[in-house]
């Protein structure tokens, strides 16, 4: 099978090419991709219901356990029926439908919709996680490249980006939740997972995870707004992705992990909520529509919430209720929106205010369109009847809860009836004061694909044995085969009864006119596309709010958040954990108070300074009053190098400030900000004072090294001065160091000033490499402070 | 000989020097000083064929240096010049990497064709903005200096990612820093802005480099050592209160998360990013990042893996963080420069949790996420600098709108790294994101995964809304021209574009690598 899925990208790789020759015949080469599989799938079917089926796989990257694998089973072929049957379907459709001598559309449409082909067939075969992850997110992207098309009008990117956001979000989630059941479990395969399903607080979250990613692809409640969007897309496009393919991969995936998580709550009961509350909401809303595409989508919405119920519900014979219900709902739906296609095409429009008479004038197509709306409604003798008969009577045998189901079932069951009327009534129907559409023929080739899976429908219905292995097979994971045989006759039963209550009702409120005249209203802040607009808007907003304040591109502001972060995050593990200052002492000697007074006051006095050259001046005496403390503690020669420093700096400063205006900017509004300015200065400040003070406190004694040095001084170096030792003796390789960082900073400053004077005298040298060696020396220059 | 001398050389012992463990560093080095020999002494109009033939051909001597070393390592590493370096397979790892990548940046920074002279300005020392300014973006001369400074810096970074000690870190970082804050000064065209990245890049980093000494010597008075193993040793072994400990780590994370571009010690990067000629911008995108992400995880691993559930807590906030920032302000930015910057601290964050995750596929994922973004996001930013109206770079987002209808090649190249930025599959950035993931999920940290993978999706967002830019909209009839780019621009987007895809189709052998071993201990 996955040589299948690799001659499907194959193919749409050079369909551009084809296009470019032939046009739209394309599509129909196209076709072959799906039609080739679909045979391929009926002919090794009988290997995928034998209880033992056909696995492959192609290594990726098996260090990290990443491999394709494909496992052909009963579910998969009942998917590959859609995605393959009505893919083939589709494609030689679209042949038609698209312009004659539009080339570049039909190049990117034909090769996309192959590739979609191929992305769904992967997604239904893949039996690993990222496999599976990856065809879902490959779908999603090829059908935001459809719905966008050329992506001229802005309505077509909205809704694409729409389609695109919510269901990728939903995939994010999905692949989260199955990499958690999969480390759960201890296996990242699929049907390794469900045979030996895992428990736990985790397995629960990543059950609401992909359940997550389910209910957005199959535009469950709250997220189906993305698919009546999505109508803006060409119909075939519409028809395939949105009515047989896509939209099901949610189903899909429910589907495919109901059997083993079925009783586990967090997966019921959610699916059957948001399933139900889908069907209703779906079913009610289609009333109000008057284009007939947006009606279908509703229609299609509620039918996947009535899918998600029955999958829900878990037992034997709901599971063979969803299996025949996925495959009729792909046959009725993918016909509908075929003939809502030859509509739009022929008579000009698809608004069902303005087509009136086409009933008459195309009888074949009507009677194709009936077929598959009286399967959508539930009537004999069609696949839907028999699929909705099989859900009544397993919701109406089953407990409580079942029945309570059931009715919500049996009411979207109703409004189903209600739109397929009104779906018939408006397209085909005769309006007794409007005048007939004008007549046009509807194609043979384009009816033709109408008839394929609207016959289909009466066909599967008439002989269900066919399908019947396929459905059971799939069925028979949820437990034991009661019995039970899809036909369409099983006498007169509740079940039988009930349908037709459902059709009898439908057909009622249909003709009580003032039902559908409030029927689909709802308010305004209720409706879940006005959600979705202002979440987006909303995240846009706080983004626009957050880079105003934050990136303002002033450094102070910038330093400022660096600052408090330093402050809050390190201060707060240094003041939660035990504090020992040690034994502080104020001073050792009286001359450090007036020194640390000079400091401090300068220090604070920079901040205030208006002039530049005053405020490097008092940063200097910083410089010079930390080089003073150094004397009085008897580090002369720390003291000789801070002063020189400090001098060389001051020359630099005074070098480059002699281009600058003398006074800082003066701005009224800027004194608010400068208080804050100090005091996260202050702050940070008196942070790294505790932390000098803290560390102080921790030295226990004089370290190895120093009692090392006063011990071996005399002996060693006959000195009796330890410090002068150290300087010219034990560390005489650093002090070289010293010297060498003084020269260079020394000759930097040297050749600045001479270079300046030598262009004076107009001798002027290569500017570039002074300036240069200036930039370098200041930053040098902080080396000997840093060593010392 | 001085008798008393003779005895001296006894009793000093020189430490031993594992030469063909640091020959690709110290031919890197030795290239980087012949390069400014070149620029004393070489006349102007030869210097750049001279720099450019030296700075590539040092980079692949190098690599061939580092290639012959690596097939015949030593199983657990070496550590060598004493005990400061320590070669180890992440070191090398990282040096491979630091190598290619710079290959690549090289390239970009020696091209003079998409702009004419070159991306670099022609005189360093002139006032932005006077008449000798205009006449310089019109020459076509440039700074040759830039290359000896790439050199000094990629030795830096090679150097940090291997430093065994503090001390050696702390250098390498001053190593390479310097050299950048110069290069992000150099840009021909906009200098004022250009020159303002440089002020800001310098005093923020001047900063972060104190934090960073500061805790060193924090951390020396705690352990009394500045080698990550005598850390890791007393951190295990003492009773001592852990205050000094932990107020030293949270100062050297500052520098090293400044490093990084981590949010929220971030800000510098979206004006640096936008400001510095765009090839300097790819070399510090790339390259800074491995090497801060280098060092960072040699730091938490070595010597504070004993330590790692009292930290932890601080490095999620600030993963968090740093992915909000990066994802969230994306989004509103309209210029790409500036967004492939939010986009590098949001990668940042994705980072830090692989770096946390301090178990061996925690290592190897980190390490292979690091090689996979270095390449895509230097390609985009080579990408970037193709598109060019009147006054340079068109880097303002409405200049891309309907790009892909003029240019469909570089519109198709573009969509395909921005995708594998966000991380879609079939790309190297899907696999870099599945191996951190799932590397920070089987060490026990679900709840940062999820919020990773929430972030993940807002910030493709705003890489989509680039590409929707270019696919879906209707070009602006004065809109730039793409430039055909020279030879050493394709070569080193190509490269970049290879590296990208193979490693999405086939990333095993580089994770093989990656995986081959941990750091080593010893010393």
């Amino acid at each position: 099978m996955l040589v299948a899925i690799l001659a499907h990208f194959a193919l749409a790789a050079v369909l551009p090419l084809v296009a470019r020759r032939y046009g739209r015949a394309a599509f129909v080469v196209g076709a072959l991709a799906p039609a080739a599989t679909l045979v391929y799938a009926l002919a090794r079917g009988g290997e995928a219901v034998s209880g033992a089926p056909p696995l492959e796989t192609l290594a990726w990257a098996p260090v990290i356990g990443l491999e394709f694998t494909a496992r052909f089973d009963e579910l998969a072929l009942l998917l590959i029926l859609l995605v393959s049957g009505i893919g083939a379907v589709v494609l030689c459709y679209y042949s038609r439908y698209a312009k004659p001598d539009d080339h570049r559309t039909a190049a990117r449409d034909s090769a996309l919709l192959v590739t979609f082909a191929g992305a769904m067939l992967g997604l239904v075969l893949a039996d690993d996680v990222i496999s599976l992850y990856l065809f879902w997110e490959l779908t999603t992207v090829c059908s935001f490249l459809l719905v966008g098309g050329d992506g001229v009008a802005k309505r077509l990117r909205t809704s694409a980006t729409q389609a695109l956001l919510v269901t990728t979000l939903g995939g994010l989630a999905m692949l989260l939740g199955l990499i958690l059941l999969g480390t759960a479990a201890g296996t990242m395969r699929i049907s390794e997972i469900l045979a030996d399903p895992p428990s736990g607080g985790i397995v629960t979250a990543a059950l609401l995870l992909v359940l997550l990613g389910a209910l957005t692809k199959s535009a469950q409640v709250p997220f189906h707004p993305w698919l009546p969007s999505a109508m803006v897309a060409p119909t075939p496009v519409s028809a395939y992705l949105h009515a047989a393919a896509m939209v099901k991969a949610g189903v899909y995936l429910v589907a495919r992990f109901s059997p083993a998580f079925a009783d586990h709550p967090a997966w019921w009961i959610p699916i059957v909520v948001c399933g139900l509350w889908t069907m209703l909401l779906g079913g009610f809303r289609a009333l109000r529509q008057y284009d007939l595409k947006t009606l279908l989508a509703y229609g299609t919405i509620s039918q996947l919430g009535f899918l998600m119920v029955m999958l829900g519900a878990g037992t034997w014979m709901s599971a063979l209720a969803a299996g025949t219900l996925i495959l009729a709902h792909g046959l009725f739906k993918s016909a509908l929106f075929l003939t809502v296609g030859i509509i739009d095409k022929r008579a000009g429009t698809r608004d069902i205010r303005e087509l009136s008479g086409l009933g008459r004038q195309w009888r074949g197509l009507t009677t194709l369109a009936t077929f598959a709306l009286m399967s959508m409604a539930g009537l004999p003798p069609l696949l839907g009847f028999i699929g909705k008969e099989v859900a009544l009577e397993a919701l109406f045998e089953g407990g409580t809860v079942d029945r309570l189901i059931g009715v919500g079932v049996a009411v979207g069951s109703v409004l189903t009836v209600v739109y397929s009327l009104r779906f018939l009534r408006g397209a085909f129907g005769t309006k007794p004061d409007m005048a007939p559409s004008a007549p046009v023929p509807c194609g043979r080739v384009m009816t033709g694909m109408v008839a394929v899976p609207s016959l289909a429908g009466l066909v599967l219905a008439l002989a269900p044995s066919v399908i019947e292995p396929v459905e059971t097979g799939y069925a028979d994971r949820y437990g034991k085969d009661p019995g039970y045989h899809l036909a369409l006759w099983h006498g007169i039963t509740p079940a039988l009864m009930i349908s037709v209550g459902i059709i009898a009702a439908g057909v009622a409120v249909h003709r009580y006119a003032g039902v559908q005249r409030l029927g689909g209203y709802v308010p305004g802040p209720l409706r879940a596309q006005s959600w979705y607009g202002r979440s987006v808007e909303g995240l846009e907003s706080l983004a626009r709010g957050v880079t105003g304040r934050l990136q303002v591109g002033s450094l102070p502001v910038y330093l400022g958040v660096i600052l408090t972060t330093l402050v809050v995050v390190p201060g707060a593990g240094l003041f939660s954990g035990d504090i020992d200052f040690g034994e502080l002492r104020l001073f050792d000697n009286w001359l450090q108070v007036p020194l640390a007074l000079l400091v401090l006051v300068a220090a604070a006095t920079s901040l205030l300074a208006r002039r530049r050259l005053t405020a490097v001046l008092l940063a200097g005496v910083v410089g010079y009053g930390i080089g003073a403390w150094f004397v009085v503690d008897g580090g002369a020669d720390l003291a000789l190098a801070q002063f020189l420093v400090e001098t060389l700096t001051l020359v630099v400063f005074v070098f480059v400030i002699r281009r600058f205006p003398p006074r800082f900017i003066e701005n009224k509004a800027y004194v608010g900000g400068r208080w804050v300015k100090a005091v996260i200065a202050g702050v940070a400040g008196t942070f790294v004072a505790v932390l000098a003070v803290l560390y102080s406190g921790y030295r226990g004694g004089i370290p190895e090294a120093s009692r090392q040095y006063i011990e071996r001084a005399e002996d060693e170096t006959g000195a009796t001065n330890v410090v002068n030792a150290i300087i010219v003796d034990f560390r005489a390789f650093d002090t070289i160091g010293e010297i060498t960082v003084l020269a260079v900073a020394a000759t930097g400053v040297a050749s600045l000033i001479l270079a300046r004077s030598r262009r004076r005298n107009g001798t002027v040298g290569r500017p570039e490499p002074t300036e240069q060696d200036a930039t370098d020396d200041t930053g040098t220059t902080e080396t000997p402070e840093v060593r010392s | 000989m001085n008798p008393f001398l003779a005895q001296q050389m006894q009793t000093v012992e020189a430490p031993g020097i594992d030469w063909g463990a640091i020959l690709p560093m110290v031919i890197v080095f030795g290239a980087a000083c012949v390069g400014v020999l070149i620029e004393a002494f070489v006349p102007k109009h030869q210097r750049w064929s001279g720099q450019v033939v030296l700075t590539l051909g040092s980079i692949a001597a190098a690599g061939i240096a580092l290639g012959a070393y690596v097939s015949g390592r030593p199983e657990h590493g070496v550590v060598t010049m004493g005990t400061t370096l320590s070669i180890d397979t992440p070191a090398l790892f990282l040096w491979g990497t630091l190598l290619a990548l710079s290959v690549a940046a090289v390239l970009m920074i020696a091209d003079r064709s998409v702009e004419p002279g070159g991306s670099f300005v022609a005189q360093a020392g002139i006032a932005p903005g006077t008449v000798q300014d205009r006449a310089q973006v019109q020459s076509t001369g440039m700074q040759t200096e830039v290359f000896p400074l790439a050199l000094f810096a990629l030795g830096g970074m090679m150097a940090f990612t291997a430093a065994n000690d503090l001390l050696t870190m702390f250098i390498a970082l001053e190593v390479l820093s310097l050299p950048l804050y110069l290069m992000c000064g150099l840009a021909r065209r906009r200098r004022l802005l250009s020159q303002e990245a440089a002020v800001k890049y310098f005093l923020l980093g001047a900063f972060a480099s104190a934090f960073f000494l500061y805790g060193l010597a924090l951390l020396y008075g705690y352990a009394g050592s500045v080698k990550l193993a005598d850390i890791a040793t007393a951190a295990a072994g003492t009773d001592r209160s852990d205050t000094l400990l932990f107020a030293g780590l949270g100062l050297l994370m500052v520098g090293l998360l400044f490093k990084g571009s981590v949010g929220p010690f971030h800000t510098w990067t979206p004006d640096v990013y936008q400001g510095a000629p765009t090839p300097v911008t790819a070399f510090m995108a790339a390259c800074t990042k491995v090497a801060a992400f280098g060092g960072i995880l040699r730091v938490l691993t070595v010597a504070f893996e004993a330590t790692s559930w009292e930290w932890r807590g601080v490095m999620w906030a600030v993963a968090i963080i740093s992915m909000a920032i990066g994802a969230v302000l994306g989004l509103t930015q309209t210029d790409l420069k500036r967004m492939i910057a939010y986009s590098s601290i949001a990668h940042a964050g994705f980072l830090l949790i692989g770096t946390m995750a301090l178990t061996d596929e925690g290592l190897s994922g980190t390490l292979f996420y690091l090689l996979a973004y270095g390449f895509t996001t230097l390609a985009a930013f080579g990408v970037i600098s193709l598109v060019r109206d009147s006054t340079g770079e068109a880097t303002h987002l409405s200049a891309w709108a309907g790009l892909a209808k003029r240019s469909p090649l570089l519109a198709g190249v573009f969509t395909f790294l921005l995708l594998a930025l966000a991380g879609i599959p079939l790309t190297s950035g899907f696999v870099g994101k599945f191996v951190v993931f799932s590397a920070a999920l089987s060490d026990g940290m679900a709840p940062l995964v999820v919020i990773a993978l929430v972030f993940s999706a807002v910030a493709a967002f705003f890489y989509l809304r680039v590409v929707v830019l270019m696919y879906f909209s209707e070009p602006a009839s004065d809109g730039p021209t793409v430039s055909v780019p020279g030879a050493f621009t394709t070569a080193s987007i190509a490269l970049g574009v290879i590296v990208t895809l193979l490693l999405g189709l086939l990333p095993t052998f580089a994770l093989d690598w990656a995986g081959a071993g941990g750091f080593a201990l010893g010393g």
